[in-house]
C-alpha cells in the first residue's frame, strides 16, 4: 500500500516537474535578446513597409497576448504537435524525428563505449590504486576531459580527413550517391567514425572517475575486508563483491546521460556537420527559430524526465537496500 | 593522494608530451605549394579606376591557362545555411538562397556580368514615354520542366500570385505595379503606378516566374508540399533530390532555351558553418564553397595547387553611422573631420589584406558605372584637424581630447560582437581618430542588440539609440543605385535606410527625382549630385568595399564568370559562353 502511494506521490511530482519545465521552455526564447522580425521576413526586412511587417509578426501569431500564446502552446504539446519552422516552414515534428535516429545512433554508439571502457578502465585503476598505471591513467583522463570539443573534431578533421583523407569529415552520408544494402552501412559507419570517437573521448573520463572513486569507495569497506579474510579468491572478490557494488552509481550517471543523448551532442554535431537533434537546437537558438528551439527543449525535457523515472524503477534492482 | 603524487613523475612528463604532440599536429600545414594558382578575375566592374586604391586594385586579367576545364560531369559545393525547399515562398536566405533558386527558375531579364538587366525570358521592351507602360516581347519555344510549353498566362499569373500571396522579396518587388495583361502567348503588358526607373532590376531581372499549371490551386505558398517534392521552372537546373540539412542534388536540364548546362549535377552540401565547409574543401570532399571566404584564408588557399579564388566586387559596404540630430554628430566639421582621418587604404589592408575596395564618400562603388568620379576622399590628418580647429573645436585642457560646448570630444562607437572584421576596423579607427583629438569608445555588443539601437524594429520612424555605430548593407541596397535615395530622404516612409536621422531639403528633392527619373542621362546626373552631396554633407562614412572571393578545384570545374554584385553562383557559370547575356 505504501509503495503503491509513493509511486502515486512521485508521479505527481513528476507532473509537476514537467509542467514547470514546459513554462520554462514557453517563456525561455521570449526573454532572449532580439526580434525574429528579422528572420521571419528575411534579410529584406528594412524595405518592407510597416503594415507588410505586422502581417508577418501577425501570421507568427506573436501579436497576440503572451497568455494566449501560453495556452496555444500547452494545447499543441500535449498533441505533439509544435507547428512549423520559421525558418525552413516545415512541421516541426517532422524535422525532429528525421534528426533523432541518427542523434540516437551516434550518442548511443558513444555512450556504449564510453560506458565500457570507462568501466572497465576505472576498475582496473581503483584495482591498482596509487600504482603508476593508476596515476598515469588518472591523469590522462583529467587530460582528455579538458580538451575542448570543437577543438579535438576540428584536429580530428585536419589530420585523418584533409591531411589523410581517410575519413570523410562532415554528414552521415556521402551526398548525391544513391547507396543501398551493405555499401549503404559502410558508408554510414564510416561518416559516424569520427564524430563517435570525439564524442567518447569527451564522455568516457566522467564515467571513469565515476567508477573509480565508487570502486575506491567499495574497496575500503569492511565487507570487502570480510570477503577477503573468509579466503575468497581475489578473482571472486573483485567480481562478486565490489563491481556488483560500485557500479550503482554509475548505473545512474549512465541511465541519466541516456537521457540527455536525445538532445543530441551540440558541439560535436556542429564540427562535423551531422543532421542531429543537438544541431537542430543550435541552429535554431542562434537564428532565433522559437517555435523549434521550444520543440528541442520539449524532446529534452522529456527525455530526461523519463530517463530519471527510470532510474528510479530500475535502483531497486540493483541495490536491495532502496526496496 | 600522497601516493598519486609520489609514484607519477613518469607521467606527470608522458601526458603533458602527449598533449603537445597533439597540439603540433594541429598547426597549420604551410608547406609552400610550388604552382599559386591565378586569381580569376572579375570583369570589367573590378578595376578600380586609376586614381584610386592601390591596395585593392587586382593584377591584371590573368590569361586562362590551355587545360581551363570548361565542363564536368559533377560539382559538389558546400553550403552553410539550409534553404528549405527552395521555392520561391521557401528559400531562406537572400544570399545565396535567392541565387540558387534562380538555377531552377527564369525571370524575363537576367543580369550581365556587369550587373545590368539584359532581356532573358523576354526578348525585349518597349517602354512608353512616361515610363509606365512596359510592352514585353516574351521567347517563344520555351517549355517548363515537366514538358509544358511556358506562356504570357504564366508571366501574368506568377506577378498576380505574388502580389496576392504577400510577405517576400517578390511582392515587394512588384509593389509598382498596377497591371499585367498577356497579349496572346508571347506578349504581356505591364502598367505601373508610378514610373520606377529600378524596376527592371529590381522586378524583372528578380522575381522567378512559376508555372500556372502547378501553382494555380496552391493556396498556403510558404508551407505547401509539392507531391514529389520537385520544383517546376523553367531554368538550367531540375532539382531531384532534397535531404534536409544534408544535401540539395540537381541535373542538367538538357532542353534549356539558352543552351545545355556544362555541368550535368550539381550537388549542395550542407556545412553547419565555415570550418567545417572548408575543412571539405581543402579535404576535396566538395569542389567549390558558396560561401565568400574570409580575407585570412583567401592567401593561404591559392597557395594550394588547383585551387582559384573568383574575386570581385559584391557591391556590400562598410561604413560608419551615426545619429546626425545629436551632438557631436550634428556639427558637420566633426563629420568631416571623421572622414578625412579615416585612412581607408590601411583598413582595406589591414583588416581585409587587400581584399577590398577603399571606400568612396559619394556611397557608390568606383567600379560601378554610376560612379561620380567627381566626388574626392582623402586621408589627411592635417586637413581634419584644420576643420577642427576652424569650427572652434579644440583642446583646451591640453589632455589630448578637443573640446565642444565644454564636453570632451568623445563618442561611443557600436560593433556587432560577431564580426571581427568590423572589431578590428573600429579598433584602427579608434586609434586614427585619437590623432586629431577625438576620443572614441569601442563598444561591442550582441549583434541584435546593436542591429536593435542603430535601427529599432527595423523602421527608422521608430528612431534612434546610439551614437555612432560600424554598419553595412548588404548587395542588394548599391546594386540598384536609385536606393541611395532612401539613405537620405528626410521622411521616413521614403527615406526607409536614412539610419542618422539626417535631414536635408536639397537631398530631398535630389532622392524624389532619382525615384521617378526614366531618362538614362538625367538619372546620371541627379544620381551624381546626389552622390556629391552624400560626399559633402556626410550623412554616413563610406569605409570600404569587401570584395567577393570564392574558392574552387579548377581541376574540377573552372567555367565560372563573375557577376558583380552576385558573385559566381549564378546560372552563367554553368552555361556555355554563346549564352551569356550581352548588352
Amino acid at each position: 500500500m505504501s509503495a503503491r502511494a509513493s509511486l502515486g506521490n512521485r508521479a505527481l511530482q513528476y507532473i509537476g516537474v514537467f509542467l514547470v519545465a514546459v513554462t520554462i521552455n514557453f517563456m525561455l526564447p521570449r526573454l532572449m535578446p532580439g526580434n525574429p522580425l528579422a528572420l521571419l521576413a528575411g534579410v529584406d526586412v528594412g524595405m518592407m513597409t510597416p503594415a507588410e511587417r505586422a502581417q508577418v509578426v501577425k501570421e507568427a501569431g506573436l501579436d497576440r497576448p503572451l497568455w494566449e500564446q501560453y495556452a496555444t502552446y500547452l494545447k499543441n504539446v500535449a498533441r505533439f504537435d509544435f507547428g512549423y519552422s520559421y525558418r525552413q516552414k516545415r512541421l516541426i515534428s517532422d524535422m525532429i524525428l528525421e534528426r533523432l535516429p541518427w542523434t540516437l545512433l551516434l550518442a548511443g554508439i558513444a555512450l556504449l563505449f564510453s560506458a565500457v571502457i570507462g568501466v572497465t578502465l576505472g576498475g582496473i585503476s581503483a584495482w591498482n590504486r596509487a600504482k603508476a598505471m593508476d596515476v598515469g591513467m588518472l591523469w590522462t583522463m583529467i587530460g582528455l576531459e579538458s580538451l575542448p570539443t570543437f577543438w579535438l573534431g576540428m584536429l580530428l578533421i585536419s589530420v585523418v580527413s584533409v591531411r589523410l583523407g581517410w575519413l570523410p569529415s562532415f554528414g552521415i552520408r556521402t551526398p548525391g550517391i544513391p547507396l543501398t544494402g551493405w555499401p549503404w552501412v559502410v558508408d554510414v559507419a564510416r561518416h559516424l567514425v569520427l564524430p563517435v570517437v570525439t564524442l567518447t573521448i569527451i564522455s568516457m573520463p566522467g564515467i571513469y572517475v565515476t567508477m573509480r572513486y565508487s570502486m575506491l569507495g567499495v574497496l575500503g569497506s569492511d565487507f570487502i575486508r570480510t570477503a577477503r579474510a573468509k579466503g575468497l579468491t581475489e578473482r571472486t572478490v573483485l567480481f562478486r563483491h565490489v563491481v556488483r557494488n560500485a557500479i550503482v552509481p554509475v548505473a545512474t550517471v549512465l541511465a541519466l546521460r541516456m537521457g540527455f543523448a536525445f538532445g543530441g551532442a551540440v558541439v560535436t554535431e556542429t564540427v562535423f556537420s551531422f543532421p542531429g537533434i543537438g544541431r537542430l537546437t543550435f541552429e535554431a537558438v542562434s537564428g532565433r527559430d522559437y517555435p523549434v528551439m521550444m520543440a528541442c527543449f520539449m524532446v529534452i525535457t522529456i527525455a530526461v524526465l523519463v530517463s530519471n523515472l527510470a532510474v528510479d524503477l530500475i535502483y531497486p534492482l540493483l541495490d536491495p537496500r532502496t526496496r | 593522494m600522497k601516493g598519486l603524487l609520489l609514484s607519477s613523475r613518469a607521467w606527470r612528463i608522458v601526458v603533458p608530451l602527449a598533449l603537445i604532440v597533439l597540439l603540433a599536429a594541429c598547426a597549420p600545414s604551410a608547406a609552400p605549394a610550388p604552382a599559386a594558382a591565378p586569381a580569376t578575375q572579375a570583369p570589367a566592374a573590378t578595376q578600380p579606376p586609376a586614381t584610386k586604391a592601390p591596395a585593392a586594385t587586382q593584377p591584371p586579367a590573368a590569361t586562362q591557362p590551355a587545360a581551363a576545364k570548361q565542363s564536368a560531369p559533377r560539382v559538389r559545393a558546400s553550403i552553410v545555411a539550409d534553404e528549405a525547399t527552395l521555392n520561391p515562398y521557401t528559400y531562406v536566405t537572400g544570399t545565396p538562397g535567392w541565387n540558387l533558386l534562380m538555377l531552377q527558375y527564369d525571370s524575363l531579364y537576367q543580369v550581365d556580368l556587369n550587373g545590368q538587366p539584359q532581356p532573358w525570358l523576354a526578348t525585349g521592351a518597349t517602354i512608353s514615354p512616361d515610363g509606365l507602360t512596359y510592352d514585353i516581347k516574351l521567347r517563344e519555344g520555351v517549355k517548363w520542366h515537366d514538358g509544358k510549353p511556358f506562356t504570357a498566362a504564366d508571366v501574368k499569373f506568377a506577378f498576380d500570385y505574388y502580389v496576392a500571396n504577400k510577405t517576400g522579396r517578390f511582392a515587394r518587388a512588384l509593389r509598382p505595379v498596377q497591371s499585367v495583361t498577356a497579349n496572346g502567348d508571347t506578349g504581356v503588358t505591364i502598367k505601373l503606378k508610378a514610373p520606377s526607373p529600378s524596376f527592371m532590376l529590381q522586378a524583372l531581372a528578380d522575381v522567378p516566374i512559376i508555372p500556372q499549371h502547378v501553382w494555380k490551386d496552391v493556396k498556403e505558398p510558404k508551407t505547401y508540399v509539392f507531391p514529389g517534392g520537385t520544383n517546376i521552372g523553367t531554368g538550367p537546373y531540375k532539382l531531384v533530390e532534397y535531404k534536409p540539412d544534408q544535401y540539395y542534388r540537381f541535373e542538367a536540364n538538357k532542353d534549356y532555351f539558352a543552351g545545355a548546362p556544362r555541368v550535368q549535377e550539381l550537388v549542395l552540401v550542407r556545412f553547419a558553418d565555415d570550418a567545417g565547409s572548408l575543412a571539405a574543401l581543402r579535404g576535396k570532399e566538395v569542389d567549390l564553397a558558396i560561401r565568400s571566404v574570409a580575407p585570412e584564408q583567401i592567401n593561404l588557399l591559392k597557395q594550394m595547387p588547383n585551387m582559384k579564388i573568383a574575386q570581385g566586387p559584391l557591391f556590400a559596404t562598410d561604413m560608419v553611422t551615426f545619429d546626425v540630430q545629436k551632438a557631436p554628430f550634428n556639427n558637420l566639421a566633426v563629420r568631416k573631420a571623421i572622414a578625412l582621418a579615416i585612412n581607408r587604404q590601411d583598413l582595406a589592408a589591414t583588416v581585409h589584406l587587400g581584399n577590398a575596395t577603399p571606400g568612396n564618400l559619394g556611397w557608390i562603388h568606383p567600379g560601378s558605372p554610376f560612379f561620380n568620379p567627381a566626388v574626392k576622399t582623402e586621408f589627411s590628418v592635417q586637413k581634419a584637424q584644420a576643420a577642427l580647429d576652424e569650427a572652434g573645436i579644440k583642446d583646451s585642457n591640453g589632455d589630448g581630447v578637443r573640446e565642444l560646448d565644454g564636453k570632451p570630444l568623445s563618442f561611443e562607437l557600436l560593433v556587432p560582437s560577431n564580426s571581427a572584421l568590423r572589431l578590428r576596423m573600429a579598433e584602427l579607427i579608434k586609434e586614427m581618430l585619437k590623432t586629431v583629438g577625438m576620443k572614441v569608445n569601442v563598444s561591442s555588443v550582441e549583434s541584435t542588440t546593436w542591429e536593435n539601437k542603430v535601427w529599432p524594429e527595423f523602421d527608422v520612424a521608430k528612431g534612434r539609440d546610439y551614437e555612432a555605430a560600424m554598419w553595412g548593407w548588404s548587395a542588394p541596397v548599391q546594386a540598384d543605385t536609385s536606393q541611395t535615395a532612401l539613405l537620405v530622404h528626410s521622411d521616413p516612409a521614403v527615406g526607409t535606410l536614412n539610419l542618422s536621422g539626417f535631414k536635408d531639403p536639397e537631398a530631398d528633392k535630389l532622392a524624389e527625382a532619382l525615384m521617378k527619373e526614366m531618362d538614362p542621362a538625367k538619372y546620371k546626373d541627379t544620381l551624381n549630385k546626389l552622390q556629391a552631396l552624400i560626399g559633402d554633407k556626410l550623412p554616413l562614412v563610406m569605409l570600404l568595399y569587401p570584395d567577393g572571393a570564392y574558392a574552387y578545384w579548377s581541376n574540377v570545374y573552372d567555367g565560372y564568370k563573375f557577376i558583380a554584385g552576385q558573385g559566381i553562383i549564378n546560372k552563367l557559370s554553368f552555361l556555355p559562353e554563346s549564352a551569356l547575356p550581352k548588352p
